[in-house]
């Protein structure tokens, strides 16, 4: 059945979704964790990337996680001299996590979720008019 | 019948392309934050090819008992196109826009939903034919 099929990817969709939501859960927990010793690095924020990709055994094309990638920008610094991960001049490297993108980009992981789930609803709703058919 | 479609076969054949249909638009949904993604749409005129000709692919012919069918690996969906039009593209290349999608899917919905009512009223009109009275 066509329409099952139309399940399993929009389900995929979701689970790559969740896995982004995970993500950017783990980048805004850390969001202050610094480093231990002197000139350490602190914690760097995570990226996922999707792709399209075949699924042999559904017959179908699905969704997964690519890979998730660290964000190369730079950290930035704060000015702490007792922290015990401040260098010579005092300064602390700070994540560069930025909770307001994080934010968004958790809004976005969320509209795109639902989007999913209206699909698997309207498939659903699909189905039940075929089956209808029958009384 | 003698060769003329009849109107549950035209009715079956159109719900087989609102699924495929669907199945299509499921597809943009799940990838709209997959980069370089563009939405596939399936064109509305192959409908009318769709219903002349067969849809079944062509395959190999068995011609011994140890040949094994292969399982066509290309996406069932192939005769999806890339949409044209695009409203706008994300800098990683992804061109899906949700609303669009879900606007398209509801249409597609209604649709489907209009192709079982007819067909339900086509079997009720056989049923009263056959019982004589309403």
């Amino acid at each position: 059945m066509d329409l099952f099929k139309t399940l399993h990817i929009a389900a995929s969709g979701m689970r790559a979704q969740g896995t982004r939501l995970r993500v950017i859960a783990e980048n805004v927990a850390n969001a202050e964790s610094l480093a231990q010793t002197p000139g350490g690095q602190p914690y760097r924020r995570k990226l996922v990337s999707f792709a399209n990709a075949m699924d042999r055994e559904l017959g179908a094309e699905t969704v997964r996680v690519r890979k998730i990638m660290t964000d190369k920008s730079e950290f930035s610094r704060a000015y702490q001299p007792g922290h015990p991960a401040a260098d010579d001049d005092g300064y602390v490297l700070r994540p560069n996590v930025n909770t307001l993108i994080e934010m968004t980009d958790m809004r976005e992981a969320q509209r795109s979720y639902e989007a999913n789930l209206k699909a698997i609803e309207a498939s659903r709703s699909m189905l039940q008019k075929t089956l209808q058919i029958l009384t | 019948m003698d060769g003329k479609l009849s109107i549950t076969d035209v009715i079956a054949k159109r719900m087989q392309w609102l699924t495929a249909r669907q199945n299509v638009l499921t597809k943009n949904i799940a990838n709209a934050d997959t980069p370089n993604y563009v939405p596939r749409d399936l064109k509305d005129g192959s409908f009318t090819r769709a219903l002349s000709r067969q849809s079944q692919p062509i395959r190999p012919t068995a011609t011994n008992s140890s040949h094994i069918q292969g399982v066509s690996l290309r996406d069932p969906d192939g005769r999806a196109r890339e949409q044209e039009e695009l409203y706008e593209t994300a800098p990683a290349g992804n061109a899906v826009v949700i609303e669009e999608q879900l606007v398209n899917m509801t249409q597609n919905q209604t649709d489907f939903q209009t192709m079982t009512q007819l067909y339900r009223k086509h079997v009720a009109m056989i049923r009263m034919a056959l019982k004589g009275s309403a």
